[in-house]
């Protein structure tokens, strides 16, 4: 994700990129944004399509608020715990003094010294951050990367088993905002535990309660990014971040996100779809209309307009639901990926690729897609998790009967959903 | 209890190819308190020139000083004094005495005001004799390791041939510092340059004798403050790096470069000498192997080293960019020593080239100086320039030697060349 919208925006005059008002250089390639770039006015609010729906989810989540907190007081110490376990702050940077990692130089073979580079070759250490995977279980993985050419990883993930549903949870720093791997990784931390803990109270088929629940942990994800540095509030950029997550059961895959990080549902035989509709300039040109590949070369396509962190406005994640028709992939990932494979079809054929190179484990697949993604550039920070669906258990015809359409709080918010997902559901109520 | 800080400011980013890497080391000691003087750590030598010239007035004011800085030094420091001629004697202890460097207690303080009173001036200058003399004094010593001397004289090193004095200052340097004084119109400033600057120590023109005393004794309150007899500048480049230079740039710009003593074949040490609490700042310049643009690694580690263990430690950074708008930054703290170490030896060749008569040179040398000391917003230096140039335009440089610009001026400026202004942060 490269920026956030903010009125008006610059292109960059040498590689087209937009940059936010009063940027002085682009985020992207660093050119100076000066005399030789194009400005125009872009406005922020969401034209024709989007519109509507974000009233909605204001709506919902005032609706569930009272469940929110008394969630959020339930999982709060253990989301804390957590969040500290899994901080891998980088080395190099002179404020944070973290510990890197000891041992051997993977360039020269050199001790590496506690300030993480060698006493030889003087390379820095690679920091657990630059890479990192998790398997929860065998049917579940992710791998997160720093990419080619970012000096950081600012992408974090938090991968979850709790019972039969997984939960997948993918956020990504906003990189021109210091800090905001801190916040990335305390935000998809804090999410992770909320939806965990808050499993078992919430039945595997039952849509408005994972809809709730993933706006609850949107909700916790947010504080967690608020509260990632002491001077967050202080600060003009403050850390922030993206957030989507996924909760993935037998008969039911529910997302709740905020930017442009998606989940993706890729059935082994089926349409794929993509679940989420992100929160940036390019998807509001492609409901109104343009095409996807029109609307993601646009000017501040990458533009976010929504996110987690101190300066965030609207924090009630969208969320969508969908039932799984037969066996397939739940897959989560930030931009770094969608980059070079944005359309579900072409994310389809990319995992079906990956599976004829590596098999169906989800962990060499997720490394296989993040290897694919650096050698097409890696631009961007990469950062994938998959989690399998096996075998629907209900009937894919059937409704979701446990939400219902006279409880505006229980369904899912995404007025456009792709085609084919919860067919009996009408369109969220109107505000 | 000392603290040391080491904090670094450079830009880290270079060009694809680029292989300098520039950042200027602010290092800042806190908590030192003062020299060891009651455990008999400190030593402390003064050395007062007794050729001919002094005889007068210039004298009186040199016992006096001398006297003021026996009183100023503490009870348990170990001390000495040297009348220096073309040959040195030691004056107190006396020369018949069985030890060559006693500890000040008030009945050696009373003996030594006494002997000082009893100088005479006679004979040339050879400084060199004075320097040996100092170092085998403090050599009877060996437990105290904190060794300072004050050298004072009025004239010319007339008595003996510069090698003479500049391999003496080779064969002393890193035994024990030294602050150089030179008072009057008669000295050289670059043979008292030349040994303070190996000496660790600070050169200063005193214009009027009636002011040495108030220099002596502020020079042994800045010695007496100094709790940590000796901190190690350490730079580690990595395998197939190289040090370009290593350069004390604040409070005044001293070249350490050819002071290595290696440590590993991949560190190198510089002397400091002594430090009080305060800051100083460094100016370290490596080379590194180029390599791919995104790759990122540490150029050097610049640490501070007390009694061989590391107290302090910054890193200084290379990361390779196709970014112009990265790569071409110049960090200000490099820029503004960049400036200031020019403006040092503009100003000396500038006077240098005036001295020999090259007026053409001299103009366009102190020209450059006064741009650059107001670039780097260096007001001692420009209100020391304005007294030997006439100033036409202070942002091109452009100015005219002064008629009658006095040899105390040119010399004052030529003293203070090497004091820099700190960067505004």
């Amino acid at each position: 994700m490269d920026g956030v919208v903010s009125g008006t925006v610059t292109v960059c005059p040498a590689c087209g990129e937009t940059a936010g008002a009063g940027a002085r250089f682009c985020e992207s390639c660093g050119a100076a944004l000066g005399a030789g770039a194009t400005g125009a006015d872009v406005t922020t609010s969401a034209p024709a399509e989007p519109a509507p729906s974000a009233p909605a989810a204001v709506a919902q989540g005032e609706a569930v608020a009272p469940a929110a907190v008394e969630q959020g007081e339930v999982v709060e110490p253990a989301a804390v715990e957590q969040g500290e376990a899994v901080e891998h702050a980088p080395v190099g940077r002179p404020a944070d003094g973290a510990e890197p990692s000891l041992g051997a130089c993977a360039a020269c073979g050199g001790d590496v010294a506690a300030d993480g580079y060698c006493t030889q070759c003087g390379a820095r250490a690679p920091v657990a951050r630059d890479h990192a995977e998790e398997q929860p279980a065998p049917h579940v993985a992710g791998v997160t990367d720093v990419g080619m050419r970012r000096r950081r990883n600012e992408d974090a993930m938090a991968l979850g088993v709790a019972g039969d549903v997984t939960v997948l949870v993918v956020c990504d720093g906003v990189s021109s905002a210091p800090d905001s791997d801190v916040a990335s990784q305390a935000a998809a931390t804090a999410a992770r535990d909320v939806l965990v803990a808050g499993a078992a109270a919430v039945g595997p088929g039952d849509a408005g309660g994972w809809s709730r629940l993933l706006v609850e942990s949107g909700h916790r994800a947010d504080d967690a990014a608020r509260d990632a540095v002491d001077d967050a509030v202080a600060r003009q950029d403050p850390p922030s971040c993206t957030f989507v997550a996924a909760v993935v059961s037998p008969v039911l895959l529910v997302a709740g996100w905020l930017g442009d990080s998606r989940v993706y549902w890729l059935p082994d035989a089926g349409t794929p779809e993509q679940l989420t509709e992100d929160d940036s300039v390019a998807a509001e040109l492609m409901a109104g209309g343009m095409s996807r590949a029109t609307a993601e070369r646009s000017p501040d396509a990458h533009a976010i307009t929504r996110w987690l962190g101190a300066d965030a406005v609207e924090t009630t994640a969208r969320t969508v639901a969908t039932r799984p028709t037969g066996p397939g992939w739940v897959l989560a990932c930030s931009d770094g990926l969608w980059n070079y494979a944005s359309a579900p079809e072409v994310v389809a054929d990319l995992l079906r690729d990956a599976t004829g190179r590596v098999g169906p484990d989800p962990a060499a697949l997720s490394r296989d897609l993040v290897a694919w993604a650096k050698a097409a550039g890696g631009h961007d920070n990469v950062t994938v998790a998959l989690a399998r669906v096996t075998a629907p258990v209900t009937d894919p015809a059937a409704p979701l009967a446990d939400t219902h359409t006279d409880d505006p709080g229980t369904t899912p918010t995404v007025r456009r959903r792709p085609p084919g997902s919860l067919p009996e559901e009408p369109d969220a109520p109107a505000p | 209890m000392a603290t040391f800080r080491a904090e670094v400011f450079q830009n880290e980013f270079l060009p694809d190819g680029g292989t300098d890497v520039h950042a200027i080391v602010t290092v800042s000691a806190e908590g030192v308190g003062g020299a060891g003087t009651a455990g008999g750590g400190v030593a402390e030598i003064i050395m007062i020139d007794t050729s001919g010239s002094m005889t007068g007035p210039m004298l009186a004011a040199a016992k006096h000083a001398a006297q003021v800085a026996v009183d100023h030094i503490p009870d348990g420091t170990w001390f000495a004094i040297v009348s220096g001629s073309h040959v040195a004697q030691r004056v107190f202890p006396y020369p018949n005495a069985p030890l060559a460097i006693v500890q000040m207690e008030p009945a050696a303080r009373e003996e030594a005001k006494r002997a000082v009173s009893r100088l005479p001036a006679q004979g040339g200058t050879a400084m060199s004799t004075w320097l040996r003399l100092a170092d085998q004094i403090f050599a009877t010593q060996p437990a105290a390791t904190q060794r300072h001397a004050i050298l004072l004289t009025d004239g010319k090193n007339e008595s003996e041939p510069r090698e003479q004095l500049t391999s003496t200052i080779r064969a002393v340097t890193g035994r024990f510092q030294c602050d150089a004084r030179g008072v009057g119109e008669r000295w050289q400033v670059d043979e008292l340059r030349e040994i303070a600057t190996a000496l660790l120590g600070t050169v200063e023109l005193i214009a009027d004798p009636a002011d040495i005393a108030r220099d002596f004794r502020s020079l042994l309150a800045t010695s007496m403050s100094r709790g940590v007899a000796d901190a190690q500048l350490r730079v580690w480049t990595p395998q197939g790096g190289q040090v370009l230079f290593v350069r004390q740039v604040a409070p005044t710009v001293e070249d350490l470069t050819a002071r290595r003593t290696e440590v590993t074949p991949l560190i190198g040490a510089y002397p400091t000498g002594a430090w009080a609490d305060e800051s100083r700042d460094y100016h370290v310049a490596v080379r590194v192997p180029s390599k791919n643009v995104g790759a990122e690694q540490l150029a050097a580690r610049v640490q501070v080293a007390v009694a061989g263990e590391v107290v302090a430690s910054g890193l200084v950074k290379a990361a390779w960019s196709d970014d112009a708008s990265l790569t071409a930054r110049i960090s200000p703290e490099v820029a503004h020593y960049t400036g200031q170490a020019e403006l040092a030896s503009v100003i000396q060749e500038g006077l240098a080239a005036k001295a020999a008569g090259d007026e053409a040179t001299a103009t366009v040398k102190l020209g450059r100086a006064v741009q650059l000391a107001a670039e780097t917003g260096n007001d001692e230096a420009t209100s020391k320039l304005r007294r030997v140039v006439e100033i036409d335009d202070e942002e091109r440089g452009t100015v005219r030697l002064k008629r009658g610009a006095s040899r105390l001026d040119e010399m004052a400026l030529d003293t203070a060349s090497t004091k820099t202004s700190r960067v505004r942060r």
